[in-house]
């Protein structure tokens, strides 16, 4: 069985900074795959390479065995990859309604269609106020998503990256900045909304990891020096000491 | 608690959207229809086609500007284009014997406009920002200088003009008569002013949105910011080129003026003067600036100084525009509240225009002492006449002008209480419009 995302030889350097280096990774299609390591690390960055903001320096992206490196991230978005951001990105000055309708648009068929009228099209609006139910949004409906409090702005980032339907969600960093409890209420969401898709997560929180990951890759100055389950990975000697230390006792 | 007891912002909404959507299209319709009857001389005439047509290219900036994000200093390039390739078609009608009947000249018109607008658009809208604005205008100086060097096509000086009537018959028009081609220019003013306002309607018009707030997202959710922004430019090319063709029919003569960059600036001060937040900004901006155009200038010779000032306290003051302005007052309305406003309104309602006045009367009492022929002295300033020279007249004007200056600023904080009272939301509920 070919792998959801597959890398290869995965190199990216701005000038000299070389950022990453020879990344060889693979994750299954439904596999939930947490990216771990400390700031700086290049998480980001590897991120923003499977989804087509950077261009890899050598080597090459697989989705579902198709090489996507040098495609723009509107293509790789069109072949079931959708990914949320660090900062939450969504549209501040339309309602909540409109930011998930226009997560649907694309997958839905629309695409630059100007001969529909969008509040006539039913299926549309069903289809997102389905979403709005799955994310608890439902009653900002009509909200200007800029008014959102933080943690309903990220319920609907990730709304928005799971509405067109892909079937592998790249989350960056969903409970950045978040307290306990609303932690505890965007893993439950993610959970719920990630059923039986590839979910790829860059996360600082160990207990989310923990709690979510089928595997765990440690990524360190841009290589990668462990990936495996979240047992092994805990166990492993190699990461204790160049990452975790003695917090994943603790954890 | 006051008026709408406890729901206040829904106890407002039935009667601000009407039940019906299309009654403000059938409202406009027939408004149109009966103007010509209200206003019936030949000036009044063509003061209302040259606010039909500079709608519709007021519309079609705003969905670059206001819609797309994209901030033009050549719209008026597909505008003058389109107008210059109807003049042609005119001429051929006349001269070649080309069938066309006049009405469906700003369909043409419009595909020219298309035709340059998807032909320029394939590299100006490969950015947005401050490269789309450097090349629009680059693109905006060269058309400009073309049409002084490619005599054949833009006749040079003196432009290409024409004959409107020169075509089929329509129902026994034959558009010589001013009331025809108001007809004929209000309908197509409908026509692309609903098309317009339906396209923002569409996937496409509401993905330019999602464009112009936040590229980067509507990249990762399939859509290529690229190409949403070469469809809204087409789109917007197309209606500026049913603007150019308009300006064709009624005035049959098109030249340099109709494509360089000041009539490429005048329309992005018309929709920022009107609103670029709102669609009916344009349309408001586009009525105001003819209307001061054409009346202003038949009492006085700086009228461009005043719009002038009027541009640059509409972008200092109220970056929403004549239309924002309007829609400030839709909380308090929805609250009905707008009660509260009415008093310090009529208060300041006196000191205003004694400040205008007053104002423009110092301007004017300037302009005449400097610019009048030498030995007129005397000067009509509403409907006073007196020595310009003298510096008794200058000295009233200074005094008036600062005395109702200082009631304003004295009633501000009255005003502004009354404000923050009538917007003032008593029932805890969701955010205020801004």
């Amino acid at each position: 069985m070919t792998a959801a995302i597959e890398l290869r030889q995965l190199s990216k350097s701005f000038g000299l900074a070389k950022i990453i280096q020879d990344v060889n990774l693979g994750i299954a299609k439904g596999e939930r795959h947490a990216i771990i390591g400390p700031n700086g690390a290049g998480k980001s960055t590897l991120f923003n390479l499977i989804t087509g903001k950077y261009l890899p320096t050598t080597g090459s992206v697989h989705l579902h065995g198709v090489d996507v490196s040098g495609k723009k991230p509107y293509e790789i978005n069109r072949m079931g990859l959708s990914r949320s951001f660090q900062i939450t990105n969504i549209f501040h000055n339309m309602t909540v309604f409109e930011n998930v309708r226009c997560g649907l648009m694309w997958s839905m068929g629309y695409k630059y269609s100007f001969w529909h009228m969008v509040n006539r099209q039913h299926d549309l609006t069903e289809k997102a106020d389905e979403i709005l139910e799955q994310i608890n949004l439902t009653s900002r409906r009509n909200m200007v998503a800029g008014a959102l409090a933080y943690a309903e702005q990220r319920a609907l980032e990730i709304g928005i990256t799971i509405a067109g339907g892909a079937d592998i969600v790249m989350l960056d960093e969903p409970c950045a900045g978040m307290s306990h409890s609303e932690t505890d209420y965007i893993v439950d969401l993610i959970r719920k909304v990630t059923e039986g898709k590839t979910l790829v997560i860059v996360e600082h929180d160990m207990g989310v990891i923990f709690d979510l990951a089928d595997k765990i890759s440690v990524l360190v100055y841009g290589e990668i020096i462990e990936s495996d389950t979240p047992e092994a990975v805990r166990a492993s000697k190699a990461v204790q000491e160049a990452y975790l230390g003695t917090t994943l006792e603790d954890a | 608690m006051s008026t709408p007891s406890t729901t206040p912002l829904t106890a407002g909404t039935r009667r601000l959207i009407p039940l019906n959507h299309a009654m403000p299209w059938i409202v406009a319709a027939i408004c149109l229809i009966i103007l010509p009857y209200v206003f019936d001389s030949r000036s009044a005439l063509t003061i209302m086609n040259q606010m039909a047509i500079t709608i519709v290219f007021a519309l079609s900036y705003n969905m670059l500007l206001g819609q797309g994000g994209m901030l033009s200093f050549g719209h008026a390039v597909y505008m003058g284009l389109g107008g210059f390739f109807c003049m042609h078609l005119l001429n051929m009608v006349e001269y070649d014997g080309l069938w066309l009947p006049l009405p469906l000249l700003p369909l043409f018109g419009g595909l020219f406009g298309l035709l340059f607008a998807l032909i320029i658009g394939t590299f100006s809208t490969r950015r947005a920002g401050t490269v789309f604005a450097m090349i629009s205008l680059g693109v905006g100086e060269l058309i400009a200088a073309c049409s002084i060097i490619i005599v054949v096509f833009f006749g040079g000086e003196e432009g290409v003009s024409g004959d409107r009537t020169m075509g089929p018959e329509v129902f026994g028009w034959d558009f010589g008569a001013q009331s025809q081609v108001y007809y004929l220019t209000a309908g197509w003013l409908l026509i692309a002013a609903l098309g317009m306002y339906l396209y923002s309607r569409t996937p496409i018009g509401r993905i330019a949105n999602a464009v112009r707030d936040n590229e980067e997202r509507a990249e990762f959710l399939g859509y290529s910011q690229r190409h949403v922004r070469w469809i809204s430019f087409c789109a917007s090319g197309f209606f500026a080129g049913i603007a150019g063709a308009l300006f064709a029919i009624n005035f049959e003569i098109l030249t340099e003026e109709n494509l360089n960059l000041a009539t490429s600036g005048s329309i992005l001060l018309i929709t920022f003067l009107g609103g670029v937040g709102f669609f009916v900004g344009p349309i408001i901006g586009a009525i105001v600036f003819t209307l001061l155009q054409t009346v202003l200038s038949l009492y006085t010779e700086i009228w461009s100084l005043y719009l002038g000032i009027l541009f640059v306290a509409t972008v200092m003051f109220f970056p929403g525009g004549l239309a924002g302005l309007l829609a400030m007052h839709v909380l308090p309305w929805k609250l009905g509240k707008l009660g509260h406003l009415i008093a310090p309104y009529a208060k300041m309602f006196l000191p205003a225009i004694a400040f205008v006045l007053s104002s423009a009367a110092v301007l004017e009492i300037l302009f005449h002492r400097r610019h009048a022929s030498v030995g007129d002295h005397e000067m009509t300033l509403y409907g006073i006449t007196f020595d310009s020279h003298h510096l008794l007249p200058l000295i009233a004007a200074l005094a008036l002008a600062a005395v109702s200056f200082w009631a304003l600023v004295k009633m501000a904080p009255a005003l502004k209480e009354a404000w923050d009272e009538a917007t003032h939301m008593d029932a805890p509920g969701a955010g205020g419009a801004s």
